[in-house]
């Protein structure tokens, strides 16, 4: 059931509860999970947080706490598969989700008892009609006991009318064309995986209804949405980016009024122009132009002539290579006062058109400055921390969690300089991975498997890092390839998981495109090649498009796609 | 006295605060608090009012002192002045750390605030020890100091009694070590 009003239907209904909250590992939900904590926490509810990274860690969580807790909160997990069948919860338990995967289950749509889906409903979800899809019970009783009819003996059996036969024969066919249609239409309702309005924007705004929304609210808010202004652009987001703008508007023009009264150390969100150059803030200014992935692309750092190319930028930008190759922060301040316009500029004659982009920045402090996008970088990085010897999920969970907050800048430092490190190993990858031709186009998509010991294999095991890989090496390939039949195709890759169980990571993502809508088919056709070649697969990540594969499965899992999909 | 108990101690100091939800009077041991409505000025402790603001449920009114003008001026005459002037609140340093460590967006001028109370605190304490130095130079007996505050007091008390106790060991020229203890109850 899809709530409609999210501070009736569902804070008012926690507010004196205990609730379980169950948090899936992305971005999106650490910032939703950092909202809806700092609204626990103003209005004294208590909660467990438990995060959990695939389906199978949802079920252990949710039988760990089934006893305690009659209220769960699911933050960007469990909306497209029918929770109640896998969960099988007692029936006074209550599900609140919020989460981003779409296609929602029709059957978590239309249970009004223990599902609440704080859903949008307005977000074209194209959810089937009711009546297409479910049969009355009463119905469903008729037909049930004319087929015990059926099955009477025959001698009863011949005593009917005609009639009533022919009756019978035309509702079996009836029934048969709906079942038909509901397969078809379920078909298409299923059939694509994507994203919907982000679940951290879902309860800012019900932070906002109990206007206790604040600026370090707004700051994870608007972390998430950069993410999806980078990622996965589309009409819709961008009508979402324009509430965040008014949302930011609204709480920087409360402190105009007493102009210039407001401390430094208090928090400033600003909605602005900046470089589309990752983490340049607290890199140097080259090495973030060499890993980002917009001007990696677009210079094709990768071959020597891109290499020139990068040269030749920076000298028509008349930076200096002993300045350009130190931190930012000590760059010379001249340099640093027009360096937006200079490299808007140049870049505009070497052909990057849209090296700026808007996105939102945080301020606090003399020396702070955050964009949105470090921001998710530095969070992600943490999240996927693959250096740490114990690796846990929920440790790792808890660290991004904090490094959100202001206070902790340490712990953001350490994520700003994973993230680096994450960046650099991509841009290496992509640069290997083109330049050993590892991308191979296999008809209906490109495939690239990466081979065990690569150098920082090990980062890409984890499904973040190896998405944003895929989108890198994606666009990388596209703006280097001539092949023109290939620039539409999608990507498979493949990564080596755990050595030891043998496994491999598989991610597909949709096409590069400007203009389509992101949807991912990828979900739906690994679970058909895998059932049709019966290997050994995993299904436990909520995006359904990820999927642990064994390694001896690989190839005829493959083989089993390409028919499938041409 | 750890300055953390100071600090407690300030906390029972009265602030206005403008909530944003009503309640009815709460009674409790220090006295009863409220009513509670919105937009209606309400006089509460300081930790009920840091609690209500971490909870995003009230804005506080800085007092009545806390105000740049006001500053400017003290800090002037207790820079003028030889003697203490008296104090802007009896816990003016724990109130401004704490009102613009939790709730800087609610008092204007909330930098400039803190560097002059900063200059004012300098200033005191740069008295302060001036005239132990010359109290314990011409040895007298006793000192009288008006308008200091609790705090103040609580910051020179360790670092004067250990110094007084080290003049008592040398003058009175007993070995170190022979009577251990016997001045530590101070």
């Amino acid at each position: 059931m899809f709530i409609t009003d999210i501070k009736k239907g569902f804070y008012d209904v926690v507010v004196n509860q205990r609730v379980a909250l169950l948090v899936a590992a992305d971005i999106d939900a650490l910032c939703a999970c950092k909202i809806l904590q700092a609204l626990f926490h103003c209005d004294q509810i208590q909660y467990t947080l438990v995060p959990v990274k695939g389906w199978q860690d949802l079920s252990t969580a949710f039988l760990e706490h089934k006893e305690q807790f009659r209220y769960f909160v699911l933050i960007n997990c469990g909306a497209n598969v029918d929770l109640l069948e896998m969960l099988q919860p007692d029936s006074d338990s209550i599900f609140f989700i919020c989460d981003t995967h779409r296609p929602v289950d029709v059957i978590n749509v239309y249970n009004d008892t223990q599902i609440k889906l704080l859903i949008k409903e307005d977000d074209d979800l194209g959810v089937p009609a009711y009546d297409d899809i479910f049969q009355d019970e009463e119905n469903e009783e008729d037909s049930g006991n004319e087929s015990d009819e059926g099955s009477e003996p025959s001698g009863k059996r011949r005593r009917f009318d005609e009639g009533a036969v022919e009756r019978r024969i035309e509702r079996q066919r009836a029934k048969r064309e709906w079942e038909a249609r509901r397969r078809e239409i379920l078909f298409d309702y299923e059939q694509y995986e994507y994203h919907g309005t982000s679940a951290a924007m879902m309860f800012f705004e019900l932070a906002w209804v109990l206007t206790k929304d604040t600026k370090d609210m707004l700051c994870g808010f608007m972390i998430r949405s950069h993410k999806i202004l980078c990622s996965r652009l589309s009409m819709k987001y961008v009508s979402d980016i324009a509430t965040m703008q008014r949302h930011v508007s609204r709480h920087s023009h409360r402190n105009e009024d007493e102009e210039n009264s407001l401390s430094i150390d208090c928090m400033r969100i600003s909605f602005e122009y900046d470089l589309r150059l990752t983490l340049y803030q607290h890199w140097s200014l080259y090495e973030s132009i060499c890993n980002s992935c917009y001007t990696a692309c677009g210079f094709q750092l990768w071959t020597l002539k891109g290499q020139k190319k990068l040269r030749e930028f920076l000298a028509d930008m008349g930076l200096p290579l002993k300045q350009v190759k130190q931190k930012f922060k000590s760059m010379d301040i001249t340099i640093k006062e027009n360096l937006r316009d200079v490299i808007e500029e140049s870049s505009n004659k070497f052909g990057l058109k849209d090296v700026r982009i808007q996105t939102f920045a945080a301020h606090f402090g003399f020396q702070n400055r955050f964009l949105a996008s470090d921001m998710v970088h530095a969070a992600a990085a943490l999240l996927e921390n693959t250096e740490r010897e114990d690796n846990d999920t929920t440790d790792n969970f808890i660290t991004a969690l904090d490094s959100l907050s202001r206070s902790n800048l340490d712990r953001l430092t350490t994520g700003i300089g994973l993230a680096k490190k994450k960046l650099i190993a991509v841009q290496q990858t992509v640069a290997s991975c083109l330049c050993t031709n590892l991308i191979m186009s296999q008809g209906p998509f490109l495939y690239c498997h990466l081979m065990e010991g690569t150098p920082d294999v090990k980062l890409f095991s984890k499904p973040l890092a190896l998405t944003l890989l895929c989108k890198y090496l994606l666009k990388a390939f596209v703006a280097f390839t001539r092949n023109k039949r290939c620039k539409v195709l999608p990507l498979i890759m493949a990564a080596p998981k755990d050595v030891e169980k043998g496994t491999v990571i598989v991610v597909g993502i949709p096409p590069e495109s400007e203009t389509s809508d992101k949807k991912n088919f990828f979900g739906r056709a690994f679970e058909k090649a895998a059932e049709s070649t019966s290997s050994r697969t995993l299904h436990d990540h909520f995006d359904t498009s990820i999927i642990e594969l064994k390694t001896e499965d690989r190839s005829k899992f493959l083989d089993a796609l390409i028919t499938l999909l041409s | 006295m750890d300055p953390s108990e100071v600090e407690f101690l300030a906390e029972k100091e009265f602030v206005k605060i403008i909530p944003n939800f009503s309640l009815d009077k709460i009674y409790l041991i220090g006295g009863d608090l409220g009513p509670f409505n919105p937009g209606l000025p309400v006089d509460v402790p300081v930790w009920l009012a840091l609690n209500l603001k971490q909870r995003q449920k009230c804005r506080i009114l800085p007092p009545e002192w806390m105000d740049v003008e006001k500053l400017e001026e003290m800090r002037e005459l207790e820079r003028k002045e030889e003697a203490f002037t008296p104090a802007p609140s009896p816990y003016y340093m724990e109130l401004t750390k704490l009102l613009l460590n939790h709730a800087s967006d609610n008092i204007p001028k909330a930098d400039e605030i803190r560097t002059l109370v900063k200059d004012i605190w300098d200033t005191r304490i740069a008295k302060l020890r001036l005239s132990a130095d010359s109290f314990i130079r011409q040895q007298e007996a006793h000192a009288q100091l008006d308008n200091l505050t609790l705090m103040e007091i609580n910051t020179i008390r360790e670092f004067l009694l250990d110094s007084l106790n080290c003049m008592y060991k040398l003058r009175s020229n007993l070995q170190p070590g022979s009577s251990k203890g016997r001045f530590a109850d101070y």
